[in-house]
């Protein structure tokens, strides 16, 4: 296959797998989701050794360099490990929910992650736009599948944030595009190549207002604070699939349309403009979301604002505008995506068998749960920057460019910061997972509590010990062996398409 | 040619004559759109006729402001109309004693010693009329100024018949934003100020709805012919300002000859009586607003003022 | 500054202007009909706001774009809305945080805060007219006053068709040459949002029985 096929096999296999799921039988759209998702990964792991020879480009619409590649890559393989994780998770919904939400729910993960697989490999901040404005359609939709109170409140206030935040970042275009009128004349396509060749003409005043609106628009959707307020709402109440992708890999898609706007204003007005306003909102997301990681009751909260905190971690490596940060970035953003896939999947597995979100509530998790607990606990260590993880690898990249820098106060604030995000972590670790088993000596199976998110749950639920679904368990190894392979050996296309990548978002030439 | 004193001696009796006759003209239509015959188009004439023969008749409690007050008005208003662009398009010699702002002041007097008068009766309803009509008048005056300010910006001066010769130059100057909000915020001012509907029934008799109207409910013969023949004049000289200032100064004479000048009077009255039946219209398709709602009335209009102006400085709109 | 602005210039900021003013409109309006009666007139004159550009600018495309405008933005979407409104007649008017006079006061504002960024930016260009991106500028912020101050899902809802009414007005000035696919591309992922808009609402309207969002407050920290 021609690199351009694959590129066109992966913009239209999705699309088409949604559409199908539509009219399938949920025990049909199970597996074929499971078989796509993994064939669009396999398609954008071959895409790596062809993206370093030269960047693709399929007509006027589709291109995928290095920093595409990356983006791709991390979502695809959330859209694999998801659907294996939603395989396990929708096999235990299928008694109360019926074919229909079946059909809804694959159907509309499919088009999610064809809308987010898609958003990187477009040609043109404008295409980028459009891609992204409709991930938050049907993840609005996906939100609010669940049909509850909470639910609908959460997706209420995410669709309605995320659309204004999109339209701040609509705005970013057209000004980006009122830029480029100086130099193209009043009418020109917004691609990349383009844009990139001429950015050093064009009007800095315009450039960085462009910048600063598609921070602003596209960091709510990112979750950057002070706009990041719908995000631990809708990962809390959202089925824990679409928490997964929304907090692993759509955060990471809108980080990439930050870093596109990054780009064309790096060659414009300079890096010390685009650092500055990123270093001011990873601080504040950071530190914020460090603040409430101490005091966080929920367990999908929790993973939450910890993907505020890693969004936080994101824009400030990109600050530091050193080769190396930005190597170091970019790595994060494959790290975190399975991380925190990871993460999610052992909360749906924990959610399943507590039947709370509460984590007052959840007490021995490692004892009841024999795998994932296992898996949990190091997917939060994975999270918390421990070695052997990719995490870990890739924040020391950031930290050491960092400290390379000679303003070195950016990675002092950020070690702290990580450190106080680290307690609230381990907090959650050592009181729902390792602490000791509900069923002291064996007793009958314990009863720990009506169950107050999960509607349609059974009233009571009764703790046995075992494993909610097998699926959910390989999902979690697949994460887990993902990020040890990403910390401890780099396989070397990945960190050529690393280098490859940090070297298209610029730094010192 | 015409003396120009001759021509302001012109302008201020065009003003002091046409004013009854466009106010017969819009009562007449609209007697016609309510489905009345409406009263006859000379009545307003026969009416200040009537009034002047009769008895001045004064209460007990009230000194001689109360018998002066309608003086001041009506003198005021022969003042005004020195100084805005009635009939021609050049300035006359007079033209220069005061600038939009000035005859601002001058009509202030004029409401201002009405509303004396009114609180000098000692007539409750009288008082409430004045006590109204200044306290709307006062959330009014900044709208005014930034009206003011916005034709400033746009010519580099205040004198009204600049901002006419500036608003003649081009179709660009008539679409500028800054002067349609400008004319738009003046157009609600004037509605407001002629006691028109939504702020006020000019023709109605209930008086715990009035407002200008209130005030001259003591006065009656020749002093009560004066402030209503003040206040037809105080109409058309609002009119005047917004034709020749703001909307359409077309029509004037643009020299002394004595053709252009006499036919510059038909002119104006005939597009005062075209404004005034836009008024008419207005007055007749809605409804009077609460009376605490006129403050958002008045909000709507300094909204369009401040934005004429913000736009101006914005990119010189 | 103080250059008189061409007729083409005048005639858009204008138009704009008036985008603006019944965005204020808007913002005062309290019943929950006239407010999306409000919204079809404004996006009326984005409509006849893209004639006159592609009018005046020579693009032909605009014209398509117009049709499409008017089509989505003046039928359909107030339809959906009105539509939406009659079977959940419990609520005829919303209600918002602060009193009418305040949040004028508030737009007003904003809208110099919008108006007086855009300047200090100093975008001069010479086929394109500025004060236009400076209003639409005030446009979105007003709309974000409106979405923050009202406490109903309809005149959220509407505030977000407005401020997307706000960008348009900017792609249409500023960037009349913008490629036709693209716009349409805008309008079409704006006709999906309403109806996913729509949904929810239907959602929270069956959950809650209400249109008000006064006890969204159940997920916080």
């Amino acid at each position: 296959m021609t690199a351009s096929s694959v590129l066109v096999a992966i913009v239209i296999v999705p699309f088409v797998v949604s559409v199908a799921t539509f009219f399938l039988p949920v025990r049909m759209s199970k597996p074929l989701t499971v078989v796509t998702g993994i064939a669009i990964f396999a398609l954008s792991a071959a895409l790596v050794p062809r993206v370093l020879r030269a960047p693709i480009r399929v007509g006027g619409t589709l291109q995928a360099d290095a920093l595409s590649v990356v983006f791709l890559v991390a979502t695809a393989f959330l859209y694999a490990t998801t659907a294996i994780f939603a395989a396990g998770y929708l096999h235990l919904e299928a008694g109360r929910s019926g074919a229909r939400y079946g059909r809804l729910f694959y159907s509309g993960i499919n088009l999610f992650c064809w809308a987010m697989v898609v958003a990187p490999v477009v040609n043109g901040i404008a295409l980028l736009w459009v891609a992204i404005e409709i991930t938050t359609v049907v993840s609005a939709l996906l939100v609010a599948i669940d049909d509850t109170e909470a639910a609908s409140e959460a997706a209420w206030k995410y669709v309605l944030l995320a659309s204004l935040g999109l339209g701040i970042a609509l705005l970013a275009t057209i000004v980006m595009y009122y830029a480029g009128t100086a130099t193209f004349g009043p009418a020109y396509n917004l691609s990349y190549a383009k844009l990139l060749a001429g950015a050093h003409h064009f009007p800095p005043a315009a450039v960085r207002l462009a910048f600063v609106l598609a921070v602003l628009g596209f960091g709510t959707k990112m979750g950057l604070v002070p706009v990041h307020t719908w995000l631990p709402d809708a990962h809390s109440e959202a089925p824990t699939p679409v928490s997964a992708l929304l907090s692993a890999a759509l955060l990471a898609i809108c980080f990439y349309a930050i870093l596109r706007f990054y780009q064309i204003t790096e060659r414009a007005v300079g890096s010390t403009y685009p650092r500055d306003v990123l270093l001011v909102f990873g601080v504040a997301s950071l530190l914020l979301a460090a603040l409430y990681l101490l005091r966080q009751r929920d367990v999908k909260r929790l993973l939450a604002y910890s993907s505020v905190e890693h969004m936080g971690i994101l824009a400030i490596g990109m600050s530091f505008g050193v080769q190396l940060a930005t190597i170091g970035v970019l790595l994060h953003v494959l790290s975190h995506a399975a991380a925190k896939g990871t993460a999610f999947f052992g909360s749906g597995s924990i959610v399943r068998k507590f039947g709370t979100k509460d984590m007052r509530r959840i007490r021995g998790g490692v004892g009841v749960l024999p795998w994932s607990g296992p898996l949990m606990v190091a997917a939060i260590l994975a999270l918390s920057a421990m070695p052997p993880f990719g995490i870990f690898r890739s924040e020391f990249l950031i930290v050491s460019g960092g400290l390379s820098d000679p303003h070195d106060a950016g990675a002092a604030i950020l070690v702290v910061l990580v450190t106080i995000a680290f307690f609230g972590l381990s907090w959650f670790t050592s009181q729902t997972m390792l602490s000791p088993d509900p069923r002291p000596g064996g007793a009958p199976d314990q009863v720990v509590g009506a169950p107050d998110q999960v509607v349609g749950a059974p009233d009571q639920v009764v703790v046995t010990r075992g494993e909610p679904s097998v699926w959910i368990v390989v999902a979690m190894v697949i994460g887990l062996g993902a990020l040890l392979v990403l910390g401890v050996h780099l396989p070397s296309q990945l960190s050529q398409l690393l280098d490859q990548a940090a070297r298209e978002l610029g730094g010192p030439r | 040619m015409l003396n120009p004193y001759g021509v302001q001696v012109l302008q201020v009796a065009t003003i002091v004559g046409g004013a009854p006759l466009v106010s017969g003209v819009i009562a007449h239509v609209e007697g016609r759109l309510q489905g009345r015959r409406g009263p006859r188009i000379l009545q307003p004439y026969y009416d200040l006729a009537k009034l002047f023969r009769k008895e001045n008749l004064v209460t007990e409690e009230s000194s001689w402001v109360f018998l002066a007050a309608p003086i001041v008005a009506f003198a005021c208003y022969l003042i005004v109309p020195l100084l805005i662009p009635v009939l021609t398009t050049y300035g006359l010699p007079l033209g220069y004693m005061g600038d939009i702002l000035g005859g601002g002041f001058v009509l202030s007097l004029a409401g201002f010693s009405v509303a004396l008068a009114g609180t000098e009766s000692g007539a409750p309803y009288a008082q409430l009329g004045s006590s109204r009509a200044m306290t709307f008048g006062a959330l009014i005056e900044p709208t005014l100024l930034f009206v003011v300010f916005a034709v400033a910006l746009i010519t580099r001066t205040d004198l009204p018949y600049a901002l006419a010769a500036t608003v003649r130059l081009s179709a660009s100057e008539m679409v500028r934003p800054a002067h349609v909000l400008a004319a738009v915020a003046f157009f609600l001012l004037v509605l407001a100020d002629t006691g028109r509907i939504p702020v006020e029934t000019h023709s109605g008799t209930l008086e715990f709805g009035m407002i200008d109207e209130g005030r001259t409910l003591e006065h009656s013969g020749p002093a009560l012919a004066l402030l209503q023949w003040g206040s037809n004049m105080k109409q058309l000289i609002l009119y005047t300002i917004l034709i020749d200032v703001f909307v359409a100064p077309w029509g004037l004479a643009g020299s002394g000859r004595v053709l252009s000048v006499v036919l510059a009077v038909p002119a104006l009255l005939g597009k005062a009586m075209v404004v005034g039946l836009v008024f008419a219209v207005i007055d007749n398709s809605f409804s009077k607003l609460r009376l605490f709602k006129i403050t958002e009335f008045l909000a709507a209009s300094f909204l369009l003022a401040v934005l004429a102006v913000l736009v101006y400085y914005v990119g010189g709109g | 500054m103080g250059s008189v602005p061409s007729t083409y210039s005048g005639t858009t900021d204008l138009l704009t202007l008036l985008v603006l003013l019944t965005e204020f409109a808007m913002l005062r309006a309290p019943l929950l009909r006239s407010q999306i009666r409000l919204y079809a007139f404004q996006s009326l004159v984005v409509t006849v706001l893209a004639i006159v550009v592609a009018a005046s600018r020579h693009v032909p495309d605009l014209y398509a774009l117009a049709a499409v405008t008017f089509v989505l933005k003046v039928v359909l979407v107030p339809g959906l809305v009105l539509r939406l409104m009659r079977k959940a007649d419990t609520d005829l008017a919303g209600s918002s945080v602060l009193g009418v006079a305040s949040m004028i006061l508030i737009a007003i504002l904003v809208s110099v805060f919008g108006f007086v960024t855009i300047t200090t930016l100093h975008l001069h260009s010479d086929v394109l007219p500025t004060p236009t991106l400076a209003i639409s500028v005030a446009i979105v912020l007003v709309a974000f006053v409106l979405i923050i101050l009202r406490q109903d899902v309809v005149s959220q809802a509407v505030g977000f068709f407005s401020l997307e009414n706000g960008v348009d007005v900017a792609s249409l000035v500023v960037a009349a040459g913008l490629p036709l696919l693209v716009d349409v591309a805008f309008l079409f992922d704006l006709l999906v949002a309403v109806v996913v808009f729509g949904v929810i609402m239907r959602v929270h309207h069956g959950r809650s029985n209400t249109l008000s969002t006064h006890d969204m407050d159940r997920l916080r920290g």
